[in-house]
């Protein structure tokens, strides 16, 4: 097993991408990462290489981040989730990313319900649907099914967004 | 046109972040390490501190009754040090499942703090008075259990307002607890809905 630094090292970006598909408040999104990252720590002992080191942390950050959207008092029922998301206040974070095609990439996967967000971002994320099925526990037929309405959902709002 | 080119949307998504964000990112997870080791070290140092505290007393004062209460100390210890990791373990292991395994055990451990906070609420008050109900009976000379209320002594009296005051802070603090978990319970058999409807 790897050194916590060098899996962070490694598989951080993937850690603050996961966060930022699931927090649009930098503080909220910064005490996510740390949350990811502890749930990673005490969770290694039990990685078992039946499946791979990146599957294994995109899945604990994807549950972690959809128990603390979950858990927060602001989040509004998921049917009911605004048209438009606000934009970050700027920050150094922030302005890393594109200013274009990124950031709308990102603010369109934010507004997805969160089912048809966790495949989306694991197929951003570069996993084959053979690791997702299995890290999502589905059937194939139910990842296609739920992918091809992520999809379309996805296209919508980036053709809505000007 | 019904599909989206997701394999380039997949290379902006990945584009590498900055040298400056990774750094933060690193310093961020090497303080969480470095908080969690000290946690640990934290939880098993002061549970072998107490044990140990306990045992001296035990074993200096050399009573039968002092042997009962610190041999029961420590096994209180024990048995919440052991509940305290299986529920870490639970929760580590529900991490790594499935979200619908995650969202199902999140709903029951809601509802069982639920049911805790009930009976702690309903049960307080009866706890308060089996005690006041084993004082009395250790003590008779205060004649009937009637009598020994009516005849509470000044600091007494201060004595059972002290107990009713704690009484009514802990019960309001348990039932705007039972609120808060209410409302986690609701959002999270919400989610758990939005994963049974998109199975469908």
């Amino acid at each position: 097993m790897p050194p916590f630094e060098k899996i962070v090292a490694e598989h951080g970006p993937l850690i603050s991408r996961i966060a930022m598909s699931y927090e649009a408040d930098p503080t909220l999104r910064e005490d996510l990462v740390q949350q990811i990252f502890l749930a990673v720590w005490q969770a290694l002992p039990s990685f078992r290489a039946d499946a791979s080191l990146k599957t294994f942390i995109a899945r604990i950050a994807q549950n972690r981040a959809i128990s603390f959207v979950t858990r927060q008092v602001r989040q509004p029922p998921i049917a009911e989730m605004p048209e438009l998301v606000e934009a970050d206040e700027p920050n150094p974070e922030q302005s890393a990313i594109d200013a274009s095609e990124r950031r709308l990439l990102v603010e369109a996967t934010r507004r997805l319900p969160v089912p048809q967000r966790q495949v989306i971002v694991l197929i951003l994320e570069g996993f084959n649907y053979a690791e997702i099925a299995e890290m999502l526990d589905i059937a194939p037929n139910a990842l296609a099914l739920r992918l091809s309405r992520a999809k379309a959902a996805l296209k919508k709002m980036l053709e809505r967004t000007p | 046109m019904t599909d989206i080119d997701l394999e380039r949307l997949g290379s902006v998504w990945r584009q590498q972040p900055d040298p400056e964000e990774l750094e933060r990112l690193q310093r961020s997870a090497a303080a969480v390490s470095r908080r969690a080791r000290l946690a640990q070290f934290v939880d098993v140092g002061a549970a072998i501190l107490v044990a140990l505290v306990v045992m001296v007393l035990v074993v200096s004062s050399g009573r039968v009754e002092t042997v009962a209460l610190g041999g029961a100390a420590i096994l209180v210890l024990l048995v919440s040090n052991i509940r305290l990791r299986r529920l870490r373990q639970v929760e580590l292991r529900s991490m790594g499942g499935s979200t619908e395994d995650m969202l199902d055990q999140a709903i029951e451990r809601v509802e069982n703090t639920l049911k805790y906070k009930r009976f702690s609420l309903v049960a307080i008050g009866p706890a308060l008075a089996a005690g006041y109900l084993v004082a009395w009976s250790t003590d008779r000379s205060v004649g009937s259990l009637v009598d020994s209320v009516r005849n509470l002594s000044g600091v007494g009296r201060w004595w059972a307002v002290a107990w009713l005051i704690v009484f009514a802070v802990i019960a309001i603090y348990a039932l705007l607890s039972m609120r808060r978990s209410r409302s986690e319970l609701e959002r999270v058999a919400a989610m758990r809905e939005v994963y049974r409807q998109e199975s469908e």
